[in-house]
């Protein structure tokens, strides 16, 4: 590969010189928010949190539409919450059904899920999703927050090995998609989620100056790699080119969040300690996440996250209430109560940790009003039962408010064989993303 | 749409197993029937036999599972209405002429159709199979080759690795990098390995760091205290000393291990909390410190003396002792352990044990009631007193309960040796370098970092960075540092770009070459070595590569090839996350989990040091073991934590891969052990034919009641009689059955629950065999599906990505040159380093 003879620009030597810095590169040493939402109206946020091999849809599902439903028993943690979400009953991700493509449930129902589209079954090469809901708004939000989106995730994918049914573990992994191609695979590691947010130890130790000057350095060395890869793309098949537009991409996406942090010169110090690593306990593990999350949207860091609370097909064992057996076997149940007992117990421990997630938002004051008031939180499966992974009906719960765009407490049911999208529409909609159509979507759910 | 033509493949390559399970890979060709369902062909000849003759039949004989309500393994053959719909499906077509043909359709269980039906659409089939047209051979998605190897980002384990090999920096950053998604069993598949922005980001702040330690040394860490972990094993009492225990104490419930990653080179303290009690009377103890398997401390506790001891009749409280050890460590992974050793010694003379304390004998305790009692509750205390007195204080109650890891502390400053001379060419003075320097390091760098020569050009706007940064900062260093993190930002580091020797040659050049070989069998860079073989054209006849493979073998980088090739292959890596259910198996702790992996991992390095035969992976006399595995697998005389090689005797059910702890565990549920995965681990990794995955909404085992009231036998029999579910569990359980002696963490067991275990299997041909030993000959007899199964998963790891019919020749000539060479490691992996597929970026077949 040659670079024939081209210069270096010079713009980013020029520019930025002395600027108050941020990004993730922190100053700890002052000590509160130099912006409280006072000026405006807060913003609204979004968040979708995700559990798999779908959930005991009878102890799931309340038995009355409308308001004042009696809580069934998974969603009994929710009781001192239960006038902030919907239940929303009946819609589909169709797209996660094999269609012609055989085993590979579980897989296609994550990749599906925040995209309405079906993954391409493939064990490697070529994958090939959609773009996610929670991206298309992160894309709206780019310049705006420090980071479009955060994915979060509880379970490390190291050391699992085969996937399901020829379907590559790409598709399991990641809930979050940029582009078709590009997954965003989940933060697993509470310390390293933290100090994206708010930097390492090293970056909150440097002075201004030193500061200002690495972060100047690092935009010269994204102009450096930008020359290099165009002069490397002239000399490569499709394929690799793919690769290269997709580090491109990610090269382009990285400079523009030097910008906004540039334009966004808070400065944030981390309002609580360094997690040292992966909680031992799993509720723990959970919680410890969704600090973080709480963290991410009080700071305004970020308006869209996503946790996966387990990855689609989890084998997690769950001792911490007394089951040893491994989550995905256990959903093949063959309708054995006891079996379904213990799915029953795993399904409340998620919405028992989801009630963290709230409650820890709803604590939250902003404004007159608070965190989990501005926004809009997801939690489902794209299983609805996972003894026969059906991908119907599927089990979904919206709370927040939405900035005052959501009336919450009820149980609304949608017309027999609506798309999820529909719902992901309506709710791009109260993110002042407006567009026509995502995944399989066939108009808009408004009816929350 | 996927690739028809690679399915179809791997039926034939497998067609060769059937001896053994007589499989074919049902759903893989039902997956092809659907995706090539697009294909244009040509019209068939009319012929309404298919109306008289196979419509009929596919009625009376298949339709009970394979119709439009069922459609198991996904085939409806209530779609094919006539011969034209039928003939669009080749690969159906074929996989029903295979199954009638090899009787395994209709299942057993099933009435069988009249031989002279049966005959009459076997030769239909055969017939319009032969004027069927042939599947396109190209993918309609790819324009490219099948055979191209999509450019690979390097995965975080080469990132880690290629940074430390290029720089002297062994940071393992990449902990932080999202996870790697992973294709075909393995993380290492270009196709899969994107890049989000997220990885950017941390691409960009990894790289300042790394160039920034590599140029200015460690950053100073502030030192921390963090809990590592707390004893989780369930002590059972013991109250008689035992004589025949672990003397080290390594293997019992009262010590705890860890491993954790040392950030830096420096001083830490570890703080272990004792906990438990010891007989009154009893003498001091010594609490030891085992670093990577090595006792580098003890200490005496002498609980006589503390504070907080009470009166010598009372008993020696531990609970919240605290004993300090302070270490020097390197950075990286240690293994850390704090054990109790000579545990049942210096106990009190009563007890009978070994080297009894030489103390007094306490006065037993006397009963002082507190004051302002009635003589009623007097009474009552005295009583609760004395029985209290009357129990008898367990001979093994002294525990480690949890250990705190404080530091670093007086870390090693400045810059590594060996960092200054990757980076520094004309040698690292300090202040004095001339600017010609600046160029000559830019140059080697990155003919290191790239893995390829550099042209004068390419330097330029590397060296433009450079003199910048020098320009603004007045520091050569400084300039330096950046420079390589630009370096280390750049996709020729991230990314192994390949482009042959010409446009037009598919052959790669040495360089490309020898990054191949360097990313296969090390998971890093090409070392000075062998990228000086590609700078001066050495590495280009099959003597020069086998000599660089030999010599790479035995280098100590190639552990990378065990960890992650063995790692991903055996699925082992799972160990790390498994978490056997502790109720059932309290004997599984951290120091077992450790132990069987090694075992697995030593087995697999002596078997590439050696260059022993492949078919040792199925059978061996002999592994490794220290004395925690081999107590566990019931085997005498090995003593203390070092791993050795034991030599099994006739009796001891071990040796081979199926002996081995790590795999029985990873191929077994939490709670208990499953026929089923195991089974399938076999005919997935040693077989090479692994099964179909289930269809939704099979009928699962009772697990309430194995054990209990059925065997785990009965259950999966009870579930056979399903003739769907028999089609592929008739091949799976019978080897599953094989290893039921081993229990889920793979301890030898006669019974589950109250059932004698049956460890007989039949193989769908009809063989019988029992036991593990039974099952190992059973694989024997197969020496090349082994070798064929291991050929193809070593290929897909050399090469990034999955395999195509294409390669098919190259296999089959290495597993005949394997063979011949009485299955040495060594020729398998010579065979894939010298195969077509390896040495050229197209395969011979390609247009």
């Amino acid at each position: 590969m040659i670079i024939s003879g081209k210069r270096l620009p010079r713009r980013t030597f020029l520019k930025g010189m002395g600027t108050v810095l941020a990004l993730p590169l922190l100053d700890a040493m002052v000590p509160a928010f130099a912006r409280t939402p006072i000026d405006a109206k807060a913003p609204v946020r979004l968040a979708f949190a995700y559990v798999p091999n779908g959930i005991v849809m009878k102890d799931w599902t309340p038995k009355t539409l409308g308001q004042g439903f009696e809580l069934t028993r998974i969603l009994k943690p929710l009781e001192s919450l239960r006038n902030d979400f919907f239940i929303v009953s009946n819609l589909d991700s169709n797209t996660g059904n094999a269609l012609g493509d055989g085993p590979g449930d579980h897989a296609r129902a994550g990749a599906s899920f925040l995209t309405g589209v079906h993954c391409r079954k493939t064990a490697g090469a070529d994958i090939r999703g959609g773009i996610s809901v929670d991206q298309v708004a992160a894309t709206s939000l780019k310049s705006v927050t420090r980071f479009p989106s955060l994915e979060l995730g509880c379970e490390d994918s190291r050391t699992v090995g085969d996937c399901d049914s020829g379907y590559s573990c790409a598709y399991t992994n990641s809930l979050s998609w940029r582009t078709p191609q590009t997954p965003m695979p989940p933060e697993v590691n509470p310390r390293a989620a933290f100090e994206r947010l708010f930097g390492s130890a090293e970056d909150l130790n440097l002075d201004p100056q030193t500061r200002a000057r690495r972060l100047k350095y690092r935009k010269s060395i994204l102009d450096f790699v930008r020359d290099d890869t165009q002069a490397l793309v002239k000399t490569l098949g499709p394929a690799d080119r793919r690769k290269l537009d997709e580090y491109m991409f990610s090269v382009r996406e990285v400079e523009q969040r030097i910008q906004s942090a540039e334009n966004d010169t808070r400065k944030v110090p981390p309002p609580i300690d360094k997690p040292t690593g992966i909680p031992f306990e799993f509720p723990e593990y959970v919680k410890l996440m969704c600090d973080l999350q709480v963290l991410a949207f009080q700071t305004d860091l970020t308006r869209v996250v996503t946790l996966v609370i387990a990855r689609e097909g989890s084998n997690r064992v769950y001792p911490e209430i007394g089951i040893s057996d491994p989550h995905h076997p256990l959903t093949h149940h063959r309708n054995n109560p006891e079996w379904i007992e213990k799915v029953t117990r795993i399904n409340t421990l998620h919405i028992e940790l989801f009630a963290y997630l709230l409650q820890r938002l709803k604590a939250t004051p902003e404004g007159d009003s608070n965190l989990l008031d501005n926004s809009m939180i997801m939690y489902g499966s794209g299983i609805a039962d996972g003894n026969s992974h059906t991908h119907e009906a599927l089990p979904v719960l919206l709370a927040g408010r939405g900035g005052g765009s959501l009336k919450p407490g009820q149980h609304l049911s949608a017309k027999v064989g609506t798309p999820i999208t529909n719902l992901y529409l309506s709710l791009l909609d109260r993110m002042d993303v407006h567009q026509d159509n995502l995944g399989d979507s066939t108009g808009r759910f408004d009816q929350v | 749409m996927g690739f028809p033509k690679r399915t179809v493949v791997k039926l034939t390559s497998l067609s060769r197993l059937l001896l053994l399970v007589g499989f074919v890979g049902c759903l893989l060709v039902v997956e092809q029937h659907v995706r090539s369902a697009g294909t244009p062909t040509q019209d068939p000849k009319p012929d309404d036999n298919f109306a008289k003759v196979v419509q009929p039949f596919f009625v009376n004989n298949c339709f009970a599972c394979h119709d439009e309500d069922l459609q198991t393994a996904n085939l409806d053959l209530s779609q094919f209405k006539s011969t034209a719909s039928l003939v669009k499906e080749r690969a159906t077509m074929k996989l029903i002429l295979d199954k009638l043909k090899s009787g395994e359709m209709p299942p057993p269980q099933t009435p069988r159709p009249k031989p002279e039906e049966l005959h009459a659409v076997i030769d239909w089939l055969s017939g319009q199979l032969g004027q069927a047209p042939k599947p396109t051979a190209t993918p309609a998605t790819t324009s490219e080759d099948p055979m191209h190897v999509t450019v690979r980002r390097l995965n975080r384990t080469e990132y880690d690795n290629t940074v430390r090999d290029l720089l002297g920096v062994d940071l393992h950053l990449s902990e932080n990098f999202p996870q790697d998604d992973s294709g075909y069993g393995f993380d290492n598949i270009g196709d899969v390995l994107s890049l989000s922005p997220v990885l950017m980001e941390k691409y960009l702040a990894a790289a300042e760091k790394i160039s920034r330690t590599a140029v200015f040394g460690v950053d100073t860490m502030k030192p921390t205290l963090i809990r590592l972990r707390t004893g989780d094993r369930a002590q059972p009492p013991q109250f008689t000393p035992l004589t025949d225990y672990d003397l080290s104490g390594l293997s019992l419930p009262n010590a705890i291990h860890t491993t954790y990653r040392f950030p830096v080179d420096a001083d830490y303290v570890i703080r272990a909390t004792l906990g438990g009690v010891r007989p009154p009377g009893s003498a001091a103890f010594q609490l030891a410190l085992w670093v990577d398997g090595v006792q580098t401390q003890t200490v005496q506790v002498d609980p006589a003396t503390l504070a907080s001891f009470a009166l010598p009749s009372e008993p020696q409280e531990l609970w919240s002792v605290k004993q300090e050890f302070k270490v020097k460590m390197t950075a990286g992974d240690h293994w850390i352990a704090v054990s109790v050793p000579h545990l049942y010694e210096g106990l009190p003379a009563s007890y009978n044990g070994p080297n009894p304390s030489t103390r007094p004998v306490p006065p037993p305790r006397q009963f002082r009631p507190p004051p302002d009692l009635t003589p009623k509750e007097i009474e009552e205390r005295r009583k609760e007193f004395e029985k209290k007195r009357a129990e008898k204080i367990p001979a093994n109650g002294a525990r480690v309960s949890s250990l705190e890891l404080g530091g670093p502390y007086a870390q090693s400053k400045g810059t590594s040796l060996e960092s200054q001379k990757k980076i520094y060419a004309c040698g690292h003075l300090n202040g004095h370098h001339t600017s010609s320097c600046a160029r000559l390091n830019l140059e080697r760098l990155a003919h290191r970092a790239y893995r390829r020569p550099i042209g004068p050009k390419e330097i330029a706007p590397l060296l433009l960075l450079f003199q910048e940064v020098q320009k603004e900062t007045n520091s050569f260093d400084e300039a330096t540092a950046v420079a390589i993190q630009a370096m280390l930002v750049s996709p020729q580091f991230l990314f192994r770009f390949e482009r042959g020797r010409t446009a037009t040659t598919p052959k790669l050049t040495p360089h490309e070459l020898a990054s191949r070989l360097s990313y296969f069998l090390w998971s890093s860079m090409p070392d000075d070595a062998l990228l000086e073989a590609a700078d001066k054209n050495k590495l280009s006849t099959q003597a020069q590569i086998a000599a660089q493979v030999k010599r790479m073998l035995l280098d100590p980088k190639a552990t990378a090839l065990i960890d992650n090739f063995g790692g991903q292959w055996l699925q082992v890596r799972k160990l790390e996350s498994v978490k056997p259910d502790s109720k059932r198996f309290p004997d599984f702790d951290e120091y077992l989990r450790l132990s069987m992996s090694r075992e697995t991992e030593m087995f697999f390095a002596n078997i590439m040091h050696e260059d022993r035969s492949i078919l040792d992976f199925i059978d061996a006399d002999y592994s490794f073991l220290n004395e925690r595995l081999a107590r566990f697998y019931n085997v005498p005389n090995v003593q203390g934590p070092g791993f050795r090689k034991v030599v099994f005797s006739q009796d001891a059910h071990r040796g081979g891969l199926l002996g081995q702890a790590s795999v029985l565990t990873i191929s077994s549920y939490a709670n208990r052990t499953s026929p089923v995965i195991r089974g399938r681990w076999v005919l997935e990794n040693l077989v090479g034919s692994p099964p179909p995955p289930p269809p939704p909404d099979v009928p699962n085992l009772d697990e309430a009641k194995i054990g209990k009231t059925s065997s785990m036998r009965e259950q999966l029999e009870q579930h056979r009689k399903n003739a769907v579910c028999a089609s592929c569990h008739s091949r799976m359980d019978p080897l599953g059955f094989g290893l039921e002696n081993f229990d889920a963490i793979g301890g030898w067991r006669v019974k589950d629950g109250d059932f004698v275990i049956d460890p007989s299997g039949t193989l769908p041909d009809g063989r019988t065999f029992s036991g593990p030993q039974g099952l190992k000959d059973v694989l024997k007899l197969a020496p090349n599906a082994f070798t064929d199964t291991l050929t193809r998963k070593l290929m897909i790891y050399a090469l990034g990505r999955g395999l195509e019919s294409a390669d098919d020749e190259a296999v089959k000539s290495i597993v005949k040159n394997v063979t011949a060479d009485n299955y040495r490691f060594s020729s398998v992996i010579l065979g894939i380093v010298n195969s077509e597929p390896f040495q050229k970026r197209r395969g011979a077949s390609s247009k």
